[in-house]
C-alpha cells in the first residue's frame, strides 16, 4: 500500500488524486488533487473553496514532470498542493521542475512527487524543493527517509538550501 | 593539489556508506536489477562481459603518488593486479566483484578518491589538459575552476537524472589538449585585456553515435558566473533534452535541433534569474581553491641543453624517447615526460600494479609527488628537473614505460573493445596490437611525425576514433566483426571528424590498409608536412584509390 512521506514523517494522506477522466464531476471536494487540466477549467470556483474552509487541506492539483513550468506558474493561485508525477524514477524533469516552482514560481504550499519514486530518489527531492513523496511501501518509506538523513551536507546550492557550502562555511573546515 | 577539508571528507565517507546500504539492498533482494543499475551507475560500477568494471574517478587526471600506491594495493586486493587508463582520464579496474566495491570506495575515500558520476546519466568527471599548470603554452590553470566545478556537479539535486551522460572539459593553454570542442559542454579558459579569468563556453559537442564539433555561445563570462551559467545551460537541457530515445538524448541533438543560436537565448534567458545569485563564485572561495593548485616551489635551476644534447647523441633511444615524449615546461630547467603506456604486446592504457607504485617513485623522486593520467592514456610526470630526465628514462625503460610513441602512430588510443566491453560490436585490442608490432621501428614512427590512430570497439566511440587523423571502428556485419575506417578526424584546436573511406574491412585485413593510407601519406606529402596537413590538402580520393585498388 503506498505511503506518504511529508516533511520526513511517515503520515496518513488526507487527499484524493482525482483523474482526468472525473473531468465531468461538480465542484471538486476539499481534499482533492485535480488533473492540471481540470484545475485550470475550474480555478475560480476551486479558489472560492478554498477560502471557505481554512481548516481543511483545500484543493490542488497534479502535473507530469515534464509539463511546461511557466504555464503551472501562472496557475498556482489558490493550490494549496500541487503533485508532480513521475513516470519513471530516472526522469529528473521533474526535479527541475520542483526547483522552479520553489525558486522562480514561489510556490509554498505542498510539492509532493509521486509515480515511480525509488526511495533514493527521496534525497533529490527533498532537495529540489519537494516537502512530501509518496512511496510504494512502509519499509520503502523508512529506506527514503533515511537516505535523506544519510548525507549531512552537500556542496551546491538548493531549493532547500540556497547557500552553496562555500558561502556558508568560512574556511571550510 | 585540491585537498580535502572536513566537509569533503565527510561528504566522501557518507556517499561510501550510503552506497553500502544500496549494495546491502539490492543483494537482499528490495531493489530491481534496472533500479540498482541506475544507483551502481552514479558510483562508477558497470556489470560487463565478464565482470563488473568499476570505474575511479581521477578528477581532471591528476593525482598524488599516494593515491597512486592506494590504486596499485587496490587492483592487487580486489583485481587481477592491473587497471586500466580510460580516455577520459581514470582509472578502470575490470574484476572486482559487486559485493566488495563498497569497501573498495572505503579504501578510495581514505586517500580523498571515489568513483562518483563516473559512469551514469549524470555530469561525468571533468577533464582537463594533462598538462595544466606546466604547460609553457598556458594562459590560465584550468583546474582550479575543475575541481569547482567538481564540488558544484557532485550529487548534484537537480541534474543527477539527465537524458543522457554529460561531460565538460576545460582548456587553459594555447593547444587544446582536452579536446573541448568534442564535449556536451567545452570551456576555453582564457584571460581579457586587463588580466581577469574569462569563459568561453562550448556547446554541443561530442562523439558517439552523431558525432558533432561544438557550437560557442558564450564568449567572455566573468570568473565569477562559471557556476550560475552552467546552472542555466544544465537546466534547460534536463528540461528539454529528449527522452524518449536515448541515442538522440546528447545536448548535441537538442543544440541542433534548437539551433545553436536560439539555445544561447534560452541559456541567457534562464541565466537572467540566476545570474549574481547566491551560486556567483566569491573572491575568498576562488583562492581558497587556486591556492591548492599553487605552483610548487621550484628549486632554481637552468636548462640542461648541452648535458640533454650530449645524453642524447650518446644514446639514440634515449634521442627518440626525448623527443617524442618529453615536452616543454614552463619554469627553466624542467620538462615534463609523458610514460607511455602503448608497449607492444600490452592492451593500451594498461597498467600493473609495479608500475603504478614505480611511477608514484618517480613521481617522489624526481617531481612533487604529482602525476597525470592524459586522455590518450599514459602517464605524465610534469615536474622533472631536465639533468633527470636520463635516469628516469633508465628507469622507466626497465618498468616498460618509456615506449619513445607519444604523439605518434603507435600511441593508439583504444577502447577495451570486445574482449572486455558488452557493448562491444568488435575487439579493438587486437587491432591496436597487430599495428603496434608491426610499426616497432622508432626512426621510420618518428618519420611519419604525429598520427593519432584511435580505435573503438562500437559507434559509442568510447576509442573516438571520430577525432583520430586515422580512426577505425568496430562494426557488426552478419554476426562478423568489421572495421571501418575514417581520416582526417581531429581533437585538437582546428577540430574535425573523420570521414570514412568506404565498406569496412576484415580484421586480418586492417594492417594492410593502415599501411597502404600510410604509403600514400609518404608519397604525396610535401616536405614536414604532417599526416593531417596532407590529408587536408590532398582529401580522401587518393587515400580511398590506394586503398581499394583492385577491389572492385
Amino acid at each position: 500500500m503506498p505511503v506518504l512521506v511529508k516533511n520526513l514523517e511517515i503520515v496518513d494522506d488526507p487527499w484524493t488524486l482525482i483523474d482526468s477522466s472525473d473531468k465531468g464531476d461538480p465542484v471538486p471536494g476539499e481534499g482533492s488533487i485535480l488533473s492540471f487540466e481540470h484545475w485550470t477549467s475550474r480555478a475560480h470556483a476551486t479558489t472560492e473553496t478554498c477560502v471557505r474552509s481554512l481548516r481543511s487541506p483545500g484543493v490542488g492539483f497534479w502535473v507530469d514532470g515534464e509539463v511546461d513550468v511557466e504555464r503551472v506558474c501562472d496557475h498556482l493561485d489558490g493550490a494549496s498542493l500541487v503533485a508532480v508525477k513521475f513516470r519513471a524514477f530516472a526522469d529528473g524533469r521533474g526535479l527541475s521542475l520542483g526547483v522552479l516552482l520553489r525558486s522562480r514560481c514561489g510556490f509554498t504550499g505542498e510539492l509532493r512527487a509521486f509515480g515511480d519514486i525509488l526511495p533514493d530518489l527521496a534525497q533529490y527531492l527533498h532537495r529540489s524543493g519537494f516537502n512530501a513523496f509518496v512511496v510504494e511501501n512502509h519499509r520503502a518509506a523508512e529506506v527514503a527517509i533515511a537516505s535523506i538523513q544519510s548525507i549531512t551536507d552537500h556542496y551546491q546550492a538548493s531549493a532547500l538550501q540556497p547557500e552553496p557550502a562555500f558561502r556558508r562555511i568560512s574556511a571550510r573546515g | 593539489m585540491y585537498q580535502y577539508q572536513d566537509f569533503d571528507q565527510r561528504f566522501i565517507d557518507e556517499r561510501v556508506e550510503q552506497y553500502r546500504e544500496q549494495t546491502e539492498r539490492y543483494l537482499r533482494g528490495e531493489l530491481t536489477d534496472e533500479q540498482f543499475l541506475q544507483l551502481r551507475l552514479r558510483n562508477g560500477l558497470y556489470v560487463q562481459r565478464l565482470a563488473p568494471m568499476l570505474r575511479v574517478a581521477i578528477p581532471y587526471g591528476t593525482l598524488s603518488s599516494r593515491q597512486l600506491r592506494a590504486l596499485a594495493e587496490i587492483s592487487r586486493r580486489y583485481d587481477k593486479g592491473y587497471g586500466h587508463l580510460s580516455t577520459r582520464q581514470n582509472m578502470q579496474f575490470n574484476w572486482p566483484e559487486l559485493e566488495s566495491v563498497p569497501d573498495i570506495l572505503g579504501d578510495l575515500a581514505k586517500v580523498q578518491m571515489h568513483a562518483i558520476q563516473t559512469s551514469g546519466s549524470c555530469i561525468r568527471n571533468v577533464t582537463t589538459d594533462q598538462f595544466a599548470g606546466v604547460a609553457d603554452d598556458e594562459s590560465v590553470d584550468a583546474r582550479p575552476y575543475c575541481e569547482i566545478i567538481r564540488q558544484w556537479s557532485t550529487q548534484h539535486p537537480e541534474f543527477d537524472w539527465l537524458p543522457r551522460k554529460f561531460k565538460i572539459a576545460l582548456n587553459g593553454a594555447a593547444s587544446d589538449r582536452a579536446a573541448i570542442q568534442v564535449h556536451d559542454i567545452g570551456i576555453r579558459v582564457d584571460r581579457d585585456t586587463s588580466g581577469n579569468v574569462t569563459f568561453d563556453f562550448l556547446v554541443g559537442g561530442g562523439l558517439g553515435r552523431t558525432p558533432a564539433i561544438a557550437s560557442v555561445i558564450r564568449r567572455g563570462l566573468p570568473e565569477p558566473h562559471l557556476l550560475t551559467y552552467l546552472e542555466a545551460i544544465l537546466r534547460i537541457y534536463n528540461r528539454h533534452g529528449r527522452r524518449d530515445n536515448k541515442y538522440k538524448a546528447r545536448i548535441k541533438i537538442l543544440v541542433r535541433a534548437m539551433t545553436p543560436e536560439a539555445f544561447a537565448e534560452r541559456v541567457d534567458q534562464e541565466w537572467a534569474y540566476l545570474k549574481d545569485g547566491p551560486s556567483t563564485l566569491t573572491a575568498a572561495e576562488l583562492d581558497r581553491v587556486k591556492a591548492c593548485f599553487a605552483p610548487p616551489d621550484y628549486p632554481d635551476r637552468d636548462d640542461q641543453t648541452a648535458l640533454l644534447a650530449e645524453q642524447r647523441l650518446k644514446s639514440p633511444d634515449f634521442n627518440n624517447w626525448v623527443r617524442n615524449n618529453v615536452s616543454s615546461h614552463k619554469v627553466a630547467g624542467y620538462a615534463i615526460a609523458t610514460l607511455s603506456t602503448k608497449h607492444p604486446g600490452v592492451p593500451s592504457g594498461d597498467v600493473s600494479d609495479a608500475q603504478m607504485e614505480a611511477v608514484a617513485d618517480w613521481a617522489d623522486e624526481f617531481g612533487f609527488g604529482e602525476i597525470r593520467i592524459s586522455h590518450e592514456q599514459n602517464f605524465v610526470l610534469p615536474d622533472v628537473a631536465q639533468d633527470n630526465l636520463y635516469a628516469l628514462w633508465q628507469r622507466a625503460s626497465e618498468m616498460a614505460l618509456a615506449t619513445p610513441n607519444a604523439g605518434l602512430l603507435t600511441d593508439i588510443v583504444c577502447c577495451p573493445g570486445g574482449d572486455y566491453c558488452s557493448l562491444a560490436n568488435a575487439k579493438s585490442i587486437p587491432i591496436a596490437q597487430a599495428i603496434q608490432q608491426r610499426y616497432d621501428d622508432y626512426d621510420y614512427l618518428h618519420d611519419l611525425g604525429p598520427i593519432d590512430l584511435n580505435i573503438s570497439g562500437c559507434m559509442n566511440a568510447c576509442g573516438h576514433h571520430h577525432v583520430g587523423h586515422i580512426g577505425i571502428l568496430g562494426v557488426d556485419k552478419k554476426g562478423a566483426e568489421f572495421y571501418q575506417v575514417s581520416l582526417g578526424g581531429d581533437a585538437g584546436d582546428d577540430a574535425s571528424l573523420g570521414r570514412i573511406i568506404g565498406p569496412s574491412f576484415a580484421r586480418d585485413d586492417v594492417p594492410r590498409v593502415i599501411e597502404q593510407i600510410l604509403d600514400v601519406y609518404v608519397s604525396r606529402r610535401i616536405e614536414e608536412e604532417p599526416f593531417l596537413s596532407c590529408f587536408r590538402r590532398i582529401g580522401v580520393q587518393p587515400f580511398k584509390e590506394r586503398v581499394y585498388a583492385g577491389a572492385r
